[in-house]
C-alpha cells in the first residue's frame, strides 16, 4: 500500500461513505463513532442536507467529533448540540417497524473476521480444544442492529488474510448466505478497508474499487477467500478539493489522520 | 422468574455508609453494575466489594461493559458475566482480564448483543417467562448461550429470551436527595444516560454512589431529571474513577493504559495492591491519584 501525501486513509474512507449516505437515511453510529460521524457530517454539507443524524446531530452546530458514548474533552459542549436526550433502551427501537421511529436505518459494522458472504464476528476464535483461542468484546450493537436496518456497510481498518476469511469462526451479524437459510432479505451493501471497496453480487464478496494507492495483486493477496473480480474494475474516486476541505473544517482535532496509524494493511 | 410468594424486601431508602453498601452483598449474588464504556462504572464500590474477597459473583453490566466489570473478573470475584462486550475503547480493543479468563474457562460468557441484554432485563422487570425478539436468529448467540431459543412463528423467527433478576445493583449516578430520588445533571454527554434507571428497576435493592449528596427542594427543581427514586445512596465524589461522571469528569484515560500496562506484563495482582488492598478507603486512594490529577479531568461546561 502506497501512502498518499494529499490525503490521509482516513479521510479516503470518510469520502467514500460520505458519498453513500442519501438524504432519506437516518445514520447511528457505534464504534469508530468519529470516523463515521464526521463521514455523515461531509454529506450532510455537500450531498444529503436532509440526512438525519441521531439526536439532531448536524454539520450547522458546533461539530464536536468524539466517540458515541463519551468525550475526552473537559470543553465538551456537546449537551448543546443534541435535539433530544435519551436512555440506551431506546436501542430496542431498531425494531420498530414504523420508519419514524426507528433508532435509524443506515449502520456501519465492522468484526475481528469478515467472511466472503459478509458474516462479521466479533464473538472469537476457537481450535478443537477451546471454545475460545482468542475471546473478542463481544457483538455490541451488531447483531440486531445490522439486521434490522435498512442498509449497513462494514468497514475495517484492517485487510489482512486474518481478517478476511473463508468463513468466520463465530457470528456476530449475519451475512447473505445466513438471511438466506432464515429466509429474510438485506444484508451490507458494502465492504470499506484501506485497499479497496467490496460490493457483493449473488451474497458473495466482490471487487467494486481499488484504491489508487494498492492494487489488485495486493488485494488477492490480502484476502483470505477468492472475491469475485469483475473485467473492469475502477480506481476508488479520490477525495475531491471540496470534500477535502469540509472535512477539514469538521476534524479539528486530526481524527481522520491519526486514524492511519490504527491501519494495517 | 419470580412468583407472588417471591416479593423480596428492598433496602429502606435513604443515606447509607459503604460498610452499609457492601454489607448487603453476599457472594453467589447477581449483581447490576453500572457502567457503559467509560461511563459511570461505580468504582470506589467496586474497590471496597474486592477487599472483601467476595466471590462467585454473575454480574450484569454494560451493555457494553469497561473496566469496572473486568477489575472483578481479574480479582477472582466473577462466575458469570452478562454483558455483550467488555473492551477499553481505544485502549484496549478487549478488556485484558475479561479475555484471559473467558480464553482459560474461567468465567461463563452469556453471550448477547444489546438489544438481547435489554430484552432480557425487561422480561425479568415485567415478570414474565420469556420475551421475544425479531432479531439475532442465525447469529452465534443462541448457539453459545443454551438460555437463548430459536423460535419460529407463521414463518417468522424470533429469539425467546429469558428474564434476568438482580439481587443489587451498584449504580455510579450525578446527584441524590436523602429521600433516594437520583439524578444525572443536565450537562451530560449528548443528552445520554445509559442504563442505570433500568438496572435500578430490574434490581431487588439499589445502591447509588454519586458525586453530591443535595436537598430535596434542588431535586423538586428538576423532576424530569429523576431517573431513580427510594435508592439507598451514598456521597462519594470521584466516585467512577478511573472512569468518567456524566455531567461531572472525564475519563482518567492515562489510568487506563496504566492498568492494561500491568496486565501486559502479567502483573495484575500489583495493581491490585497499589490501588485496592493498600488503600485503607477512597480517601486514600483520591490522595494516591492526586487532587491535580482530578481537578485536571472536571468538565467546564456546565
Amino acid at each position: 500500500m502506497k501512502i498518499n501525501k494529499n490525503h490521509s486513509i482516513g479521510e479516503l474512507l470518510a469520502c467514500v461513505i460520505a458519498r453513500e449516505l442519501k438524504n432519506d437515511d437516518t445514520v447511528a453510529f457505534g464504534l469508530h463513532a468519529e470516523f463515521t460521524l464526521a463521514a455523515a457530517f461531509l454529506a450532510q454539507k455537500l450531498y444529503s442536507p436532509k440526512l438525519k443524524i441521531r439526536h439532531g446531530l448536524s454539520v450547522n452546530n458546533v461539530v464536536e467529533l468524539n466517540p458515541a458514548a463519551w468525550t475526552s474533552n473537559v470543553d465538551s459542549k456537546s449537551h448543546l448540540l443534541v435535539q433530544y436526550n435519551e436512555k440506551h433502551d431506546s436501542i430496542l427501537s431498531i425494531a420498530n417497524p414504523n420508519e419514524q421511529n426507528k433508532l435509524c436505518d443506515t449502520f456501519f459494522v465492522s468484526g475481528l473476521q469478515i467472511d466472503k458472504s459478509g458474516n462479521t464476528n466479533l464473538i472469537g476464535t476457537k481450535d478443537e480444544n477451546r471454545k475460545f483461542k482468542f475471546r473478542g468484546p463481544g457483538s455490541i450493537g451488531t447483531t440486531s442492529i445490522a439486521q434490522l436496518s435498512k442498509k449497513y456497510f462494514i468497514f475495517s481498518l484492517e485487510h489482512s488474510k486474518r481478517r478476511f476469511v473463508e468463513e468466520v469462526y463465530y457470528i456476530s451479524s449475519i451475512g447473505y448466505n445466513t438471511r438466506k437459510k432464515y429466509g429474510i432479505a438485506g444484508g451490507p451493501l458494502l465492504c470499506i478497508t484501506p485497499l479497496c471497496v467490496f460490493d457483493f453480487e449473488n451474497g458473495i464478496m466482490r471487487i467494486k474499487s481499488i484504491h489508487s494507492s494498492s492494487n489488485l495483486q495486493e488485494v488477492l493477496d490480502k484476502t483470505g477467500f477468492q472475491p469475485i473480480v469483475p473485467k473492469n474494475i475502477e480506481i476508488t474516486k479520490e477525495p475531491s478539493k471540496d470534500e477535502l476541505k469540509i472535512l477539514r473544517q469538521i476534524d479539528k482535532e486530526g481524527f481522520l489522520i491519526n486514524m492511519d496509524s490504527e491501519i494495517v494493511a | 422468574m419470580k412468583n407472588k410468594n417471591q416479593l423480596l424486601k428492598s433496602g429502606e431508602a435513604g443515606i447509607i455508609d459503604m460498610k452499609k453498601a457492601v454489607g448487603q452483598l453476599k457472594s453467589g449474588m447477581t449483581i447490576g453494575l453500572s457502567g457503559f464504556s467509560y461511563m459511570n462504572p461505580p468504582m470506589a464500590i467496586i474497590r471496597e466489594i474486592i477487599k472483601k474477597k467476595i466471590n462467585n459473583l454473575t454480574i450484569v453490566s454494560g451493555p457494553t461493559s469497561g473496566i469496572e466489570t473486568d477489575i472483578l473478573i481479574g480479582a477472582g470475584c466473577v462466575k458469570k458475566v452478562i454483558t455483550s462486550c467488555v473492551a477499553f475503547e481505544k485502549i484496549e480493543g478487549v478488556a485484558p482480564n475479561f479475555r484471559k479468563a473467558a480464553e482459560n474457562n474461567e468465567i461463563e460468557v452469556w453471550e448477547c448483543d444489546e438489544c438481547i441484554w435489554h430484552v432480557a432485563l425487561k422480561a425479568g422487570i415485567q415478570n414474565v417467562p420469556y420475551m421475544l425478539w425479531p432479531a439475532g436468529f442465525g447469529s452465534s448467540i443462541p448457539r453459545l448461550n443454551e438460555d437463548i431459543k430459536e423460535i419460529k412463528i407463521n414463518g417468522k423467527y424470533y429469539l425467546k429470551i429469558p428474564p434476568i433478576n438482580i439481587d443489587i445493583s451498584f449504580l455510579h449516578c450525578g446527584i441524590a436527595d436523602s429521600k433516594g430520588n437520583v439524578q444525572f445533571p443536565n450537562n451530560i454527554f449528548l443528552g445520554r444516560l445509559f442504563c442505570e434507571q433500568e438496572l435500578a428497576e430490574s434490581s431487588t435493592k439499589v445502591v447509588c454512589s454519586v458525586e453530591k449528596i443535595v436537598n430535596n427542594v434542588a431535586i423538586m427543581r428538576h423532576p424530569e431529571r429523576t431517573i431513580i427514586r427510594n435508592a439507598q445512596v451514598i456521597e462519594i465524589p470521584f466516585g467512577a474513577h478511573p472512569g468518567a461522571s456524566n455531567g461531572f469528569y472525564i475519563p482518567d484515560l492515562n489510568h487506563y493504559k496504566e492498568y492494561a500496562r500491568y496486565c501486559r506484563e502479567r502483573k495484575f495482582n500489583d495493581y491490585l495492591k497499589k490501588y485496592v488492598f493498600n488503600m485503607k478507603n477512597h480517601e486514600d486512594y483520591i490522595k494516591l491519584i492526586g487532587k491535580n490529577e482530578l481537578n485536571s479531568l472536571k468538565l467546564k461546561n456546565k
